[in-house]
């Protein structure tokens, strides 16, 4: 039945049918803004929970959509006689497979959650705020479900100028600075995957077209790709031009040192979305000055992002290199867990603990796609759901309670579990997801990561699990201190969740505590996906 | 040398004297009257290829006269300008303008 | 055989896991009918349990096994979630719901005025469902699951008065001081991963592997040493028995729910599953047995000085503990069980006894006590019988489970036996000085000397719990060592002997003397040890220092290289990127020379530019024609 429809375009684009109808609604009017603002979001839920109920597990990659794009000829002079067509194709090309759908299923869903949060949190503009809104959600939509490394790429660009806004108008005292740096260091990434994509696409996508002329015979094409398929079998094939011995003389081919170049490009990229230390200055400032509802997408969904595009380009593209460098891969990994919870455990404002808190939890992730197997994988793309609801959750309570005591800092906060029982009680349960108890998501991806790493690299295992251990200091210093300890007196009377910020609450905490007591409705989604990703790296 | 190649070379002698006093002077007036020069130096120009050039008719003369004309409009122009900048700033040196700066 | 009532063991966690959600989903206002619901959940429980367990009684300890819930598949890795039973854990289920089923009862009385008793009651509920469904789990991970659960309700319940700051901060020290071992106990789940053929982690798998000598060696003990780190941490063993005294923040029905009587009984019920991997590996058994007996000496030397009656009573449990990890160590499979089968009762019953004190005379210094024997007759007499229990005196139930360990020890590895000798003479000495301080003699304070004696909702379940501190003992008599064989589906070896009864006993006796001349009869003097060798006493009553020792080794260090790589990540890293931002301002910065709004710079550039390019175009056409 989908398959008639383009389903993965109109769910890209679905956000801004909201936009269309933001724009003719008065600024003044705040009720109906933010109430279109939330339905826009809706409706690509909707569409991802039409998409998942018409997807079929077993059979990977489908919902293919494509359509030429950019066809921009070059010049002639430049091939050999013979060849009838020489141009670089860009097509507008989607697909999905199991990962890309829990992240879509997940996005859609995170930004529902955020923009109900941002009626209660966001107190101007409300107009642009939700135009930015759902621009945003478009783009991150479009980055989970594209096929082609431009249209890759312009997704991943049409993410950042919205934050940059969001963070720049909304945010707090040091707005300005943060989305500055934001744009600044998530612009040099881009730069670098650009690059990157223009070396996998002037080598691994090329390909011979073989097409019909005008006069009815068949003519040869050369045609620089974009296309993630064509240039993973390209880079993965062992006899291709970009691969083979026989080839050494082609322009095509890459030598070990270019691959390896292009895989640290790729790393360098992505890692700094992740992120991954020490390139993750930026997103503390980002944590702390955001307004929650964006942070709760930008933690959620954003820093994903950089994990996908690892396991999307850099396994599916290098599986030599991946294999060579996992060791470093987990390192960095090992890294990010013990570092972020020790620095997790000194901060005295809330969000940043939270901030710390996300990079250690990155750094499973990291662990995960090092193993190379498909529990570690596995265990690495759970992780980002899990720490994706959790996260945002995290969020949701932490713009709740900025804006009734105007504070994050742990030693202002304190013993409002009296006066707001609710509240705190999702709090612990969101500290308890957050330190990975079993019951809740975090354990399972944790648990899997592990298992699938400690095969290899059982020393790096060891020291993940004494990160996770570490995360039960930090989390309970945090949350004690918030929902037990002496009450500050002027909060005495801050009342508990309002229905509309209850209801985000309790959808995120049942998804947690979902995954958490049956994984398989998850896993079922999720793996066959991973395995056909490392069956190119060799199982 | 022939005759074009003189006329020329004044040409370009006074163009240069006028650019350099342009480009370097202090006063307003000074500059204006850089641009008078050059303008001129247009001027021999356009006379001399009107007699000496590879086609000589009576084209360059006359366009010659456009030339005068718009330059006296110009230097007219320009120091309506001077005056009325000077009247609100109290000083006409070149140096002193600089409202562009970043 | 067809096993009947063990396909439904499965409704014995279900029971109080309904009883949670209810009492969870009527809120607040539900503080009549919480109890009730809760008292309700666990009764059926314990009737279901009691049905298994009498079914198990009858077969020749034949297991049920059901594991048909794929839980997750990952590749090769696939979880399964399913349940077990075999005469081990249905014990274990009847003891648990037995002990939870008075604990409510108990509490009924007990948290009377609490405003918060209805959150108390889904809570003991919770707790409840998480023991039973980790003593009936059917693979290492999900037991691993509950335990963690486990650990977290304790953590809700010590914390329970959480105004209180050394509530919270004792719920804190629990939750992470078990971490500790549950890291232990995680990473052995890993080694198991990998080493089981087929990443099996069924229990009985794990038993087949290991039995068969396919896992023995180095791996083994890692393995069961691992595994043996988890269970220190939930059972308080020494080095991580810190947070057990702590623990007694808590109200005291939780204190003997679940640290007297099942959760840290936890930590010997996984070692006792697991038992092929120990035996697989002697060494790993070795470290069982040593550490077991240390923490027992250890925990009673503290028990001896302190003032707290349930301090007393909680350096108890972690010594009795140690009495059960040790006849684990050495060989004594259905000893150890048995003790933690009695110990459950009596140490519950001494909590429960203790909680009826507090309850009515808001104190708990047993130096502010005395002379409640007169005044609280039912209270006293349980504690008595309690007490006699735990001290191991014929024909109490302690005496039976004690003198079988002694007796194991005895036999095989003198040097333990010598040193539960001792411990038992030291147990029966803090036994007697705690009663004969709190119950005889004059009462010191006005609130004792007019102190009444419990509602009888408190009293009944003393009273019952010291009727099987009688009789529970009475299961496994040398000589007809009915549970030892029904245990471990073979008949012991005979090692009971006379000698060990007879001393053991004498030990007790002298012990209980002890304490009444110097407590009771005020004979002795009280302070002739702690007179003379003072760093002794301080020694023992400051815990031997082991909790300063760990803050000043791992807490504050941790603080400060927190501190310095804040400072590191403050000024070295983020440094760089901010050191790079203002290069490329500084180069912005350069070229904004140009723009200094001088027409005639402008002018002169441009004139420059124009000038360039007129040569590059000459020179390009000339080189282009040239060559």
């Amino acid at each position: 039945m989908l398959d008639n429809i383009p389903i993965l375009s109109l769910l890209i684009f679905s956000p801004l049918v909201g936009i269309l109808v933001l724009l003719f609604v008065r600024r003044e009017n705040g009720r109906l803004l933010r109430i279109i603002g939330v339905a826009g979001t809706v409706l690509p839920l909707l569409l991802a929970i039409w998409l998942m109920s018409g997807f079929d597990y077993s059979a990977g990659r489908q919902l293919v959509e494509q359509s030429v794009w950019i066809h921009l000829p070059l010049p002639q002079e430049f091939v050999p006689a013979g060849i009838s067509q020489y141009y670089l194709e860009l097509n507008y090309s989607l697909a999905v497979d199991g990962i890309s759908l829990t992240l879509v299923f997940m996005t859609a869903l995170i930004s529902l959650m955020a923009a109900l949060a941002s009626i209660v949190h966001i107190k101007k503009r409300w107009k642009a705020f939700y135009i930015w809104f759902l621009l945003l959600e478009t783009g991150m939509l479009g980055v989970f479900l594209s096929q082609d490394l431009f249209l890759f790429f312009v997704f991943f660009e049409v993410t950042l100028v919205p934050m940059f806004f969001l963070i720049g108008i909304w945010g707090y005292k040091d707005r300005e600075k943060t989305a500055n740096k934001f744009l600044l260091y998530n612009g040099i990434g881009s730069a670098l995957m650009l690059i990157a994509f223009i070396i996998l696409i002037t080598t691994g996508g090329f390909m011979v077209r073989e097409a019909a002329t005008a006069e009815g015979s068949l003519a040869l094409d050369y045609v620089y790709s974009g296309d993630i398929q064509t240039i993973m079998t390209n880079m993965t094939a062992t006899d291709s031009l970009v691969k083979g011995a026989a080839f050494t003389t082609s322009p095509f081919h890459m030598t070990e040192g270019m691959l390896t170049f292009t895989f640290f490009l790729l790393l360098i990229a992505f890692g700094i979305k992740l992120p991954i230390f020490p390139f993750h200055t930026w997103m503390l400032k980002v944590h702390a000055e955001a307004p929650p509802s964006v942070v709760m997408i930008h933690s959620g969904i954003l820093l994903k992002i950089g994990a996908y595009g690892l396991i999307r380009f850099g396994m599916q593209f290098f599986p030599e290199q991946t294999v060579d460098y996992a060791w470093l891969i987990a390192l960095f990994g090992v890294i990010n867990i013990l570092y972020g919870a020790i620095l997790a455990f000194v901060q005295s404002d809330f969000r940043l603990v939270l901030a710390y808190s996300s990079i250690s939890h990155m750094g499973i992730v990291l662990l995960g796609i090092a193993s190379l197997n498909t529990t570690g994988v596995g265990g690495a793309v759970f992780q980002l759901v899990s720490h994706g609801l959790i996260s945002a959750l995290m969020f949701l309570l932490v713009g709740s309670y900025y804006e009734r005591t105007e504070t994050t800092m742990l030693e202002k906060l304190g013993g409002l579990a009296k006066s707001m029982p609710f509240m705190s009680g999702i709090l612990l349960t969101a500290g308890l997801a957050l330190l990975g108890l079993p019951g809740l998501s975090g354990f399972i991806s944790e648990f899997l990561a592990f298992v699938g790493l400690f095969d290899t690299m059982p020393v790096m295992t060891v020291l993940g699990v004494a990160g996770v251990l570490l995360a039960a200091v930090y989390v309970l210093r945090a949350v004690l201190s918030i929902t037990y300890g002496p009450m500050n007196p002027r909060f005495a009377e801050v009342k508990d969740a309002r229905l509309i910020e209850a209801i985000p609450m309790i959808v995120l905490v049942a998804f947690i505590i979902l995954i958490g007591i049956y994984p398989a409705i998850l896993s079922e989604t999720i793996m066959p996906a991973v395995s056909d990703i490392l069956n190119g790296i060799g199982g | 040398m022939n005759m074009v190649a003189s006329f020329l070379i004044l040409a370009a002698i006074l163009f240069c004297i006028g650019l350099y006093g342009a480009l370097t002077k202090r006063s307003a007036i000074i500059v204006l009257l850089s641009v008078e020069l050059m303008l001129n130096a247009v001027n021999l120009n356009l006379v001399a290829f009107s007699r000496w050039g590879i086609a000589p008719n009576l084209t360059g003369q006359i366009f010659s006269l456009f030339t005068i004309t718009i330059a006296a409009v110009e230097v007219a122009v320009g120091i309506a300008i001077l005056i009325a900048y000077y009247r609100s700033k109290g000083t006409s040196d070149v140096r002193d303008m600089n409202a562009l700066k970043r | 055989m067809e096993a009947v009532y063990a396909q439904y063991a499965w409704l014995v966690p279900l029971f109080p896991l309904i009883a949670f959600l209810l009492i969870l989903g009527i809120g607040r206002t539900a503080n009549r009918t919480g109890p009730v619901i809760g008292v309700i959940g666990t009764s059926i429980s314990f009737v279901v349990a009691l049905l298994v367990l009498f079914e198990q009684m009858k077969g020749d300890g034949m297991a049920y096994v059901w594991n048909d819930l794929e839980w997750i598949r990952a590749g090769n890795f696939v979880l399964e979630m399913g349940f077990e039973v075999n005469p081990l854990n249905a014990l274990m289920l009847v003891v648990v719901t037995f002990v939870s089923l008075l604990v409510n009862v108990y509490s009924i009385g007990y948290m009377k005025d609490d405003a918060r008793i209805s959150v108390f009651f889904s809570y003991i509920a919770l707790f409840t469902f998480s023991m039973l469904a980790l003593v009936i789990s059917e693979n290492v991970v999900q037991l691993y699951i509950f335990w963690e659960l486990v650990g977290v309700c304790s953590f809700l319940l010590i914390g329970f008065w959480y105004n209180k700051p050394e509530a919270r901060a004792a719920a804190k020290k629990a939750f992470i001081v078990t971490r500790i071992g549950d890291v232990g106990l995680f990473i052995g789940i890993l080694l198991l991963v990998w080493h089981m053929p087929e990443h099996a982690l069924d229990f009985t798998n794990i038993a087949n592997a290991f039995g068969n000598g396919d896992i023995s060696g180095g791996i083994a003990t890692l393995i069961a040493i691992l595994i043996f780190i988890g269970a220190i941490g939930k059972s308080g063993q020494f080095p991580l028995h810190t947070w057990l005294p702590d623990a007694m923040e808590g109200p005291t029905p939780i204190s003997a729910l679940i640290h007297a009587a099942t959760m840290v009984a936890a930590g010997v019920y996984l070692v006792a599953r697991m038992y092929p991997v120990f035996e697989a590996s002697p060494e790993a058994l070795q470290v069982v047995a040593y550490v077991g007996a240390f923490t027992a000496i250890f925990a009673a030397i503290i028990a001896l000085t302190q003032r707290d009656i349930k301090r007393i009573l909680a350096y108890s449990t972690v010594s009795q503990l140690g009495y059960m990890m040790m006849a684990l160590g050495i060989g004594a499979y259905a000893a150890g069980i048995f003790h933690l089968f009695t110990h459950a009762f009596f140490k519950a019953l001494l909590f429960l006894a203790a909680g009826s004190v507090i309850h009515m005379l808001h104190e708990q210094d047993i130096f502010k006590m005395g002379g409640l024997w007169r005044r609280m007759k039912v209270t006293g007499w349980t504690f008595v019988i309690g007490g006699l229990a735990l001290s191991g005196v014929f024909p109490f139930a302690g005496f039976w489970s004690k003198d079988a360990i002694l007796a194991e020890a005895y036999h095989s590895q003198p040097v333990l036996f010598w040193i539960g000798l001792f411990t038992a003479f030291l147990t029966a000495f803090y036994m007697a000085r705690l009663f004969f301080l709190a119950f005889s003699g004059p009462a010191k304070s006005d609130r004792a000397s007019q102190v009444l004696e419990s509602p009888f909702v408190m009293t009944l379940p003393l009273i019952i719990l010291a009727v099987f501190s009688i009789v529970a003992g009475f299961v496994n008599i040398p000589g007809s060592d009915r549970l030892a064989t029904w245990l471990t589906g073979e008949a012991p070896g005979e090692h009971g002997s006379l000698l060990v009864i007879i001393l053991s006993n004498v030990v007790a006796l002298a012990g209980i003397l002890l304490g009444w001349l110097m407590y009771g009869k005020k004979q002795l003097p009280q302070d002739w040890l702690s007179g003379r060798a003072a760093w002794a006493h301080r020694l023992s009553y400051r815990k031997f220092y082991i909790d300063e020792l760990y803050d000043y080794l791992i807490v504050r260090p941790l603080r400060v290289i927190g501190y310095f790589l804040h400072l590191f990540d403050e000024f070295i890293v983020d440094g760089i990127v901010r050191l790079i931002a203002s290069m490329t301002t500084a180069l912005g910065r350069t070229g904004t020379r140009l723009q200094n709004g001088q027409l005639q710079t402008y002018g002169l550039v441009s004139l420059l530019g124009l000038v360039i390019i007129a040569v590059a175009f000459v020179g390009w056409r000339f080189v282009i024609h040239a060559g």
